[in-house]
């Protein structure tokens, strides 16, 4: 007879706050109002194009008192702010902004994680004793201190003290910009009285309403809830449990993912692309995720085409295959074999490559096959030069034109390939 | 859009300032020669480096009050550029932006 396992119940984690969450908000825009100071004060804009239709990926606090978000077009943007500043992304200074936040928090505990270009997060746990002695709040201000001496007077960051990850997070986004903010078991009920489901990082549409159909409308009965209805009837998976103990006070975010894809998209510039055109950008792609593949000293066995019609269609096609590739000149092959077969009768918008099954390069064996180490040789020889004059010094024809038009962007989220994307700045 | 104009021409820098950085001395730009004309930078923006190649560049953003300017020094060439001049548009910075301003507001 199989014995009924006993619901998970846990009280909230009165153990110390001693994770901290430092968030540059606005950190692309703030940092362009630091570089330019003719900017400070004015709503600007930050997009990867100088195009109407190009995706703001930062705001300055000014434009979003006027309601821009980010997400939105810059030409929805200039409606609602129409003084508004468009400026393009620069990745160097945003980089050199970045390398400052890592050695300030690195100078307080080595437990630091990067959640993205803008976020960290540091773990106090087994420095409190020696090193940091003083309380969390007093070395959250000397951050906000140390980050205006460092980088300049303008730069500003929200931070969140609390026991796990997800309560410094939101600690971090109660008192934008340049707040201080601690969760802890003793005021945990009071802040989430004050929140909506939505303004918890992870609770989006889907997510609310999930929860909304069992019944929680609020924080707080979303933490009063049973990790059994959670778990069976809200998210029907583990992840209900997670919830549970993550609003609670427990870490359950500490995990660390490895990379399962590597691969680049890109939104056509040209409406009615040619044959031409369509296989120039592909061999930049294919180019540029090789590239990434060896960065990471990876090779794929697989490799994955994606596109997307004029008319909204999308259509995809992957393919596993027996040996590992690595060379630019063999993902565009491969890529090549998926992408002859896609329908044709309309004009494609988008278009992503992906390489899948990824393993260790194996770069470094010598081949019993000779044409195998001359490509080895070839893709190194490339790599060295091109590492020594700067990105693309050699290149293929093919994707010429592409290089003019398609240009390596600032990433959302990852900071995996920030070194990279600066060697192409 | 802003106003922007590329120049990327050679300029001369004539004179120079240093500032106290957390570590060491920080060294920046105070006075452009660039086409018969002399501009006197009121403040630096910020100073980031990066690379070319394996080429080391500093780059140096400056403001004289009235525009923004983006300076490039090749630590290998020795040589500083004038990337480009923007905001000539707008009006003058609003002192209470000034990084004496602000720095003052944030220790008060």
């Amino acid at each position: 007879m199989p014995q009924a396992t006993s619901a998970l119940q846990l009280p909230l984690n009165r153990a110390p706050a001693l994770v901290m969450h430092i968030d540059l908000n606005s950190c692309f825009a703030t940092v362009e109002q630091q570089a330019r100071p003719l900017l400070r004060g004015r709503p600007i804009a930050i997009t990867n194009r100088l195009t109407k239709n190009a995706c703001v990926v930062a705001a300055s606090y000014e434009a979003k008192v006027k309601g821009v978000k980010v997400g939105m077009t810059f030409g929805a943007a200039k409606v609602l702010a129409p003084d508004i500043i468009m400026i393009e992304t620069d990745p160097p200074k945003y980089h050199h902004v970045y390398q400052i936040l890592v050695n300030i928090m690195r100078s307080y505990s080595p437990n630091i994680v990067m959640k993205s270009i803008d976020e960290g997060i540091i773990d106090f746990s087994g420095t409190r004793e020696a090193v940091n002695k003083r309380p969390l709040t007093v070395i959250g201000y000397e951050i906000k201190h140390r980050l205006k001496e460092e980088v300049g007077p303008w730069m500003k960051c929200n931070i969140g003290i609390a026991p796990n990850r997800f309560l410094a997070k939101t600690a971090a986004s109660l008192h934008k910009p340049d707040g201080l903010d601690i969760i802890d078991h003793s005021n945990l009920r009071k802040i989430l009285s004050k929140l909506k489901l939505t303004d918890l990082t992870g609770v989006a549409e889907r997510n609310q309403a999930r929860l909304n159909a069992c019944g929680i409308y609020t924080p707080l009965q979303f933490l009063n809830a049973p990790a059994d209805l959670l778990k069976r009837h809200v998210f029907q998976s583990v992840c209900g449990e997670d919830w549970y103990k993550r609003l609670r006070g427990y870490e359950v975010d500490d995990f660390e993912s490895s990379v399962k894809t590597v691969g680049r998209q890109f939104v056509l510039d040209d409406m009615q692309p040619s044959e031409e055109t369509l296989r120039s950008r592909l061999a930049y792609l294919c180019e540029t995720t090789a590239i990434k593949l060896r960065y990471k000293d990876l090779c794929a066995r697989g490799i994955y085409i994606y596109l997307l019609y004029a008319s909204g269609d999308a259509w995809y096609e992957r393919r596993m295959f027996k040996s590992t590739f690595f060379s630019n000149a063999e993902v565009y092959r491969r890529a090549t074999l998926l992408f002859n077969r896609r329908p044709r009768g309309d004009w494609v918008r988008m278009m992503a490559v992906s390489c899948y099954g990824l393993e260790p390069s194996n770069m470094a064996q010598v081949s019993l096959l000779d044409e195998v180490n001359r490509e080895v040789w070839l893709t190194e020889t490339v790599d060295q030069i091109n590492s020594q004059f700067g990105e693309f010094t050699v290149t293929y024809a093919s994707s010429l034109k592409a290089k003019s038009v398609v240009s390596q962007k600032i990433p959302f989220g990852s900071t995996r390939y920030f070194e990279l994307l600066l060697n192409r700045a | 859009m802003e106003n922007v104009v590329a120049i990327n021409k050679d300029v001369n820098i004539v004179a120079y300032y240093f500032k106290r950085g957390t570590k060491r001395l920080r060294c920046f730009p105070k006075k452009m020669e660039w086409d018969g004309k002399n501009v006197i930078f009121t403040e630096q923006g910020l100073r980031h480096p990066t690379k070319k190649g394996q080429r080391m560049i500093h780059v140096f953003d400056m403001t004289d009050g009235s525009a923004d300017y983006r300076l490039e020094f090749d630590a290998q060439a020795l040589t500083w550029t004038l990337v480009y001049i923007a905001d000539q548009a707008f009006s003058p910075m609003d002192p209470q932006y000034a990084a004496s301003n602000l720095s003052a507001a944030a220790t008060a």
